[in-house]
């Protein structure tokens, strides 16, 4: 096996770990950091990719992940005060008991 | 003025306005009204549509215009979303003016993330560097995040805004996780590169998963069936003119990005994707329909009604790809009219706390409010597709597309979808106007409508019957909007 | 000058809706004014116009790069349906002259469904066509579902849903026309003569024909009609069952039939004896036909009885188009006229006259309250517009029904037959329903509170609809001389040339 292939299991492996928790998990930080595997996962991916790609001294998968890294942890610093803002109301991060929304 | 700053003209400017109602919002001392901010904010939307009016002279008179190596692509198409775009947060604005009843503290804010999300959006349609997509993305969702949650103090609010959040950051695993195979599959993430590379890949089984899984993450961006269970929750619980924006811009910016990367950088992969879209539009149109048909809330039936949109929208791939950017681009805009002008009605008449919601408590409105119920009624009814509003020329040009291309059972069901969808919007007009008057309708404070909300009302309802009576206009335009991959943009991107 | 009968009507709309909510006379008045100005119109084209050729009223550019034209034109068939409109216009607004609530929004979506019907007679490119052919819908849902009685709101649901169906179907069909035609024009006549592949007319026609006569009550899709008369108020039933059903039956001829002809023709096989859909459509008009007169025999509400005698009459015209001869189609377009009338006629005896003053349309009730003697006014029209709707001759019922009578014997004696026994089932629940709700045993219970006696309007819009039965009735060459022609323009060449 070649380490792409290596890497790219081990990506996918990490992606499908990230989309159980996220699917699975009740409590919305758990689901949280099911997402957060599932962008790590394609981080690897980009680096792997630059890295045994044709072309490693385009530096486009790197960029990639360096911006997608710095974007995510945005994104989770949001995630995260809107589960405060959550937690204040309901004493609770229960994805399950957060359910006055019903049609 | 050099190309690079040309190119990102509207959203410098809103950009540099959003800063601007950023900083000067703890300069405004607390209890005092905000609505300076809101005023700066409406300007600066107004500059950075004049601005992308700007870009289309320019580029009628020179064409396409590249900037920064060539990841940022202003065309006639580019152009045509930044106006929409522009036009839809200029409405929102001025129709949430005076939306929050007392002068809360952090109302500023409120305007900066709309001219935020606006900028991301903007970046998503002119950029033809996924990475740009990725980022324009980001910020666009980012902001409406927050706008969702903003009615504070409300848990419907927080419910609301965690579930657009949990499911839209899941949205975006998916779309990065694409892009990065798709630059396995071609060693780019540009679209004319993508699309040069996929002709010669060796892994042409990773660029169709990549393709599929770009597609799950945008699908769920624009609240395609089966990716469409967040919508009813956050709609239901966002503020309503919040709502109107995120469910026309966004959408518009993620359908853009979609024409460009389908059709532009993977049309060798047309017989895969195209399968896919079928699937989506018809399962949207189906589950939107379905669903809004047993809905109370009202803006949970919008939010069904806008799935159902999405996969008339996702009808218009199917046509070829000038009439597939045209048609879409044609529905984009209608649609925007209608839906932010329904939601602007809606927040007129229940205010910031929404003391009416579900149907019942419309019963009876149009003898008390008759001037918004006739407004509500016109836009229930473009968005049904009555002729003389922009729904029913959208809808005819959409299934023309697709028929043209021999897609005639997607037309039949889509067709037939919408005799069904009659049933739910007819079933609020008839509350409003054939009952009488409900307590909850008599008991409302008649909130006047402001001159800036008139305003907004007014555009929106001219737009829609405009878009219906005249579209020769707009359809000229959009028939000639069909991006192209243009050399300077498919040359390898080693100048890094 | 034709065009202008859509203008006034839309403008009317407009004018009524600004109107103060108090001035009710002055709306009504409005609204009467509009509805003559129309018939005025139409009166005089009719007269005028000496052939039945195919005239253009007006053409201008609506959006040239997918070649949709704003293209009205007459020709015989269309004057007759627009003067028929006018004459139904006005006597419903005579009819409606004591509606109290609302009174400005009601004759505002009125003028609307008027002027929009109009608008689809006139079109003559699909999409205009097909634009006025939706708008219809939503006004006469509103009229329902407002001003309606018995479960006004699901008479109204239903009816638009079925509406809408049926107009969806016909929109799949006219854009796939418009795309094989190779998306240059939606005129009538350039895709008329366009010749379509065999195959394609063999799926698009019964789409379209379905689409159409689902308005028209073809069984088994007519359910919508009997429940909707009954919740409309009286104004809305007049139109609904004097136009707005033609509407169905002048889209399966004029656009259905001359854009699919072939569709009409034999499928090179049987199945269940049925050798074509031409063979199809018959067969269920005949149904209609018969179903609708047995049904409404065995009604105990008025309006229900009037309201499936109408499914049955218009299985006479859907027989008559399918007859595909001269005469049978030509019948089947003075049937048009003929139901248009006397539907007009009877709904409003029912609706207005009976129902507004005893706030009951029971058969069993009606009959003690000695309504021969209490309203003898309402007696002698029903009376006179029964005998009209049985095909007695001297009435325009009678021409209509010989004509789709001789059309049905050249195709086949056993269609005759089938409208023989309708005919016949058709004088059995007219005399039914005259027996019971006028002529019954008077038990002579004097009512101590007599209905209010026939008011003005009524009787002027009584004698406009009664005599235009008769003239058509005494004079059928009136009309004959504007159909046939049109019948032989070159748009109905493919149809000559199909099956006929």
């Amino acid at each position: 096996m070649t380490p792409l292939n290596l890497f790219l299991l081990l990506s996918a492996l990490l992606f499908s770990i990230g989309l159980a928790g996220a699917l699975t998990r009740r409590n919305a930080i758990l689901v949280l950091i099911g997402i957060e595997l599932m962008l790590n996962a394609a981080n690897i991916n980009l680096i792997a990719f630059w890295r045994f790609g044709p072309n490693p001294e385009a530096l486009t998968g790197v960029m990639f992940a360096i911006f997608s890294i710095s974007v995510a942890a945005a994104e989770a610093a949001v995630g995260l005060a809107i589960i405060l803002a959550v937690y204040r109301h309901n004493k609770t991060t229960n994805l399950n008991q957060i359910d006055t929304l019903k049609g | 003025m050099s190309t690079n700053l040309l190119a990102l003209l509207p959203e410098l400017v809103l950009t540099i306005t959003g800063v601007l109602v950023m900083v000067l919002e703890p300069v405004i001392p607390a209890g005092k009204s905000r609505k300076p901010l809101g005023w700066l904010a409406i300007l600066g939307s107004l500059l950075s549509g004049l601005a992308a009016f700007y870009q289309l002279q320019i580029v009628n008179a020179q064409g396409t215009l590249t900037a920064f190596y060539s990841t940022i692509q202003i065309d006639p198409f580019s152009i045509f979303f930044h106006l929409l775009i522009a036009a839809v947060v200029l409405v929102t604005l001025l129709g949430s003016l005076d939306y929050f009843e007392s002068p809360i503290t952090h109302a500023g804010e409120y305007f900066a993330l709309v001219l935020f999300g606006a900028v991301g959006m903007m970046f998503m349609t002119s950029s033809v560097e996924l990475l740009m997509v990725f980022i324009g993305l980001e910020i666009s969702s980012i902001s409406t995040y927050i706008l969702a949650g903003f009615r504070k103090g409300r848990a419907t609010a927080s419910e609301s805004s965690i579930k657009y959040f949990l499911l839209g950051s899941f949205a975006t695993a998916f779309f990065l996780y694409g892009v990065a195979l798709i630059y396995g599959a071609t060693g780019s993430t540009s679209i004319g590169p993508i699309a040069a590379g996929l002709a010669i890949t060796r892994t042409p089984t990773m660029a169709i998963l990549a393709v599929a899984m770009v597609l799950i993450g945008l699908g769920f961006k624009v609240s395609a069936a089966p990716f469409h269970v967040w919508t009813p929750d956050v709609y239901q619980g966002a503020p309503a003119p919040v709502v109107g924006l995120m469910s026309t811009a966004p959408k518009a910016a993620a359908f853009a990005v979609l024409l460009r990367f389908l059709f532009n950088g993977t049309p060798m992969l047309h017989g895969h994707w195209i399968l896919l879209i079928e699937i989506l539009a018809v399962a949207s149109m189906c589950l939107g329909n379905l669903g809004a048909l047993k809905q109370h809330d009202v803006k949970r039936l919008l939010a069904y009604s806008s799935i159902a949109h999405a996969g008339y929208l996702l009808v218009a791939f199917t046509g070829t790809h000038q009439n597939a950017v045209a048609g879409a681009c044609f529905y984009t805009a209608t649609y925007a009219a209608m839906n932010v002008g329904a939601f602007l009605v809606l927040s007129q008449l229940s205010g910031f706390s929404e003391r009416i919601r579900s149907i019942e408590d419309f019963t009876g409105l149009a003898l008390k409010r008759p001037g918004m119920s006739a407004l509500l009624g016109f836009f229930l009814l473009s968005l049904i597709g009555i002729p003389f509003t922009g729904g029913f020329f959208g809808k005819f040009y959409v299934f023309s597309g697709a028929l043209q291309n021999g897609h005639v059972w997607l037309g039949i069901v889509g067709l037939a979808n919408s005799g069904v969808a009659c049933f739910y919007y007819l079933r609020l007009l008839a509350a409003i106007y054939s009952r009488p008057t409900s307590d909850s309708v008599a008991y409302i404070p008649v909130r006047k409508v402001t001159a800036p909300a008139a305003v907004a009302l007014a555009a929106t309802a001219l737009a829609t019957l405009g878009l219906g009576i005249l579209p020769n206009k707009l359809v000229h335009l959009v028939e000639r909007a069909t991006p192209t991959t243009t050399a300077a943009v498919a040359v390898q991107p080693t100048q890094q | 000058m034709l065009a202008y009968t859509i203008y006034i009507s839309f403008f009317g709309a407009l004018v009524v809706l600004l109107m103060p909510k108090g001035s009710r006379m002055a709306i009504r008045t409005v609204a009467l004014l509009c509805a003559i100005a129309g018939f005025a119109l139409a009166l005089t084209a009719f007269v005028q116009h000496g052939t039945g050729e195919l005239t253009t009223v007006a053409l201008a550019p609506w959006i040239p790069s997918l070649g949709i034209h704003y293209h009205l034109a007459a020709d015989g068939i269309t004057l007759c349906l627009v003067l028929l409109t006018g004459v139904v216009a006005i006597a419903g607004v005579l009819f409606s002259w004591n509606i109290e609530q609302r009174v400005n929004e009601f004759f505002a979506f009125y003028l609307l469904l008027i002027g929009s019907v109009y608008g689809v007679f006139l079109s003559y490119d699909l999409f205009l066509l097909f634009v006025f052919y939706e708008i219809v819908i939503v006004p006469k849902y509103f009229l329902i579902a407002i001003w309606g009685s018995t479960r006004r709101e699901y008479g109204a649901m239903k009816l638009a849903i079925y509406s809408f169906v049926g107009s969806a179907m016909v929109l799949v069909g006219l854009i796939a026309a418009y795309v094989v035609a190779g998306s240059h024009s939606m005129d009538l006549a350039a895709l008329a003569s366009y010749r379509y592949p065999l195959h394609f007319q063999m799926w698009a026609f019964p789409l379209v024909f379905t689409g159409f006569a689902i308005l028209a009550g073809l069984w088994p899709f007519h359910t919508w009609a009997p429940t909707g008369h009954v919740a409309a108020p009286t104004a809305a039933s007049m139109l609904l069952a004097g136009v707005v059903m033609k509407l169905g039956a002048y889209g399966c001829l004029r656009v259905a039939m001359t854009l699919f002809p072939l569709g009409l023709s034999s499928w090179g096989f049987h199945v269940l004896g049925f050798g074509s859909w031409r063979d199809v459509f018959a067969v269920l008009a005949v149904i209609g036909i018969l179903y609708g007169a047995l049904v409404a025999l065995v009604q105990s509400d008025f309006k229900f009885v009037i309201g499936y005698s109408s499914v049955s009459h218009m299985g006479f015209i859907l027989l008559g188009l399918m007859t595909l001869n001269q005469i049978g189609i030509t019948g089947a377009v003075v049937q048009m006229i003929s139901h248009g009338l006397l539907a007009g006629l009877l709904f409003g005896v029912v609706g207005r006259m009976l129902y507004d003053r005893t706030h009951t349309r029971e058969l069993g009730k009606l009959g003690p309250m000695n309504l021969s003697r209490a309203l003898p006014f309402a007696t002698v029209t029903f009376v006179l517009a029964g005998m009209a709707s049985m095909g007695l001759p001297g009435f325009s019922g009678f021409v209509a029904e010989l004509m789709i009578l001789i059309g049905a014997w050249r195709v086949s004696p056993l269609l005759a037959i089938g409208v023989g026994l309708g005919i016949v089932t058709g004088v059995a629940y007219v005399w039914r329903a005259m027996q019971k709700a006028f002529f019954a045993e008077a038990t002579t219970i004097i009512d101590p509170h007599p209905p209010a006696p026939i008011t003005l309007p009524e009787k002027l819009g009584t004698g406009l609809l009664l005599a235009s039965s008769i003239a058509v009735g005494l004079y059928p060459q009136m009309v004959l001389r504007l159909i046939a022609p049109a019948l032989n323009t070159p748009l109905f060449s493919g149809l000559h040339g199909g099956g006929w």
